[in-house]
């Protein structure tokens, strides 16, 4: 397995290399023969304030099934009364934590959110057949505590229940597409004859 | 917004499309017939401290533009849509490190609904236009200096 590539924020370094490395010290080995061994997170302190003690933590992997995610956190906010789910995710499961968290708030009306960004730091632990090299990489992550009760309004990253059906409602309107339907037809305009713009055109 | 994007063939998913016949049989037409453009997502007011995040242009310079205007308005609003989310939280975590903490971040989350066309490539069906809709997660982060 290669080395994930890296962008600006990645802040990658090199912490330990092996002596027996045949490189040396002073270069960084050919990623190439390198495959990650473990991964560990440093614990983050939480970021929102105010959690409820028996609060549902759903730590979302990148490759996490959104649909066992939602069908454990639905099972338990609708049938054991749990009031808060937090869900959080680092470095590319962030987008899969969003979408977690809306398709919820879409299913269980009347949910507070609260949404926090922070820095998390993940070691990695890269080996060969020859050396050993650990790496620091400083991934964003995000936390979104999706709340029964009401949260503080004044509390950065908070948004307030929202009516999902009037909302979807008004984006069909402005779009002008009828129904829900995954696949739907659309009105021919008249730029999409080609034979009514060369008649328009004058030329047939 | 209902401008269509150039035509993408390699993200139709090769699971035929059903549709409703007029006699309430169901019809299967092979999705590899049609050409998918992608529309432009809806339009969302722009302010002058409104920064859209994309793939496209450079990281570094979606940052030094961000930290301009920040500069100008002491406050702006990064959106990004998609695959661009993580991208829009790197900006807003590198600016509000660069700051020292000085300053804050609010993010809010969203689902924007985006509409495909599919196209018939045979010219005898040009008249099938078929439109397919989806939903995508984005986020808007407020990166503000706190009232002291």
């Amino acid at each position: 397995m290669f080395m994930p590539n890296t962008e600006l924020h990645d802040n990658t370094q090199p912490v330990q290399l092996n002596p027996t490395n045949p490189i040396g010290p002073s270069k960084t080995p050919d990623l190439g023969g390198f495959r990650k061994i473990r991964s560990t997170g440093e614990p983050i302190p939480n970021p929102i304030p105010g959690l409820a003690s028996d609060v549902l933590e759903m730590r979302v992997k990148e490759g996490s099934k959104i649909r066992n995610l939602l069908g454990f956190a639905m099972s338990r906010i609708e049938g054991d009364g749990q009031t808060q789910v937090l869900f959080s995710g680092t470095g590319r499961a962030v987008t899969k934590t969003i979408t977690c968290a809306e398709i919820m708030k879409r299913k269980v009306a009347g949910l507070h959110q609260v949404s926090k960004l922070q820095y998390r730091t993940v070691t990695e632990v890269w080996e060969s057949q020859e050396s050993q090299m650990t790496v620091h990489r400083t991934l964003p992550s995000i936390c979104i505590l999706l709340s029964k009760e009401p949260l503080d309004p004044h509390e950065p990253g908070y948004q307030p229940p929202v009516e999902t059906n009037t909302l979807s409602e008004e984006h069909r309107q402005v779009d002008g597409v009828q129904g829900s339907g995954k696949t739907e037809k659309r009105p021919l305009s008249p730029c999409d004859h080609p034979g009514l713009k060369r008649a328009a055109l004058g030329k047939d | 917004m209902a401008e269509p994007r150039s035509p993408v063939s390699a993200s139709v998913p090769h699971n035929p499309i059903v549709l409703a016949a007029p006699e309430g049989s169901t019809l299967e037409m092979d999705p590899i017939e049609f050409t998918l453009r992608k529309r432009l997502p809806r339009k969302l007011p722009k302010r002058r401290n409104d920064v859209y995040v994309n793939m496209k242009t450079d990281f570094k310079a979606q940052l030094a533009r961000c930290q301009k205007l920040l500069d100008a308005h002491r406050e702006i609003c990064i959106h990004g849509l998609g695959l661009a989310i993580n991208r829009a939280i790197n900006i807003a975590l590198q600016l509000q490190t660069s700051s020292q903490g000085a300053l804050q971040l609010a993010a809010n989350t969203s689902t924007v609904e985006l509409i495909d066309d599919l196209e018939p490539e045979d010219p005898d069906e040009a008249g099938e236009h078929l439109t397919r809709t989806r939903n995508n997660s984005a986020i808007h982060i407020k990166v503000f200096y706190p009232n002291p």
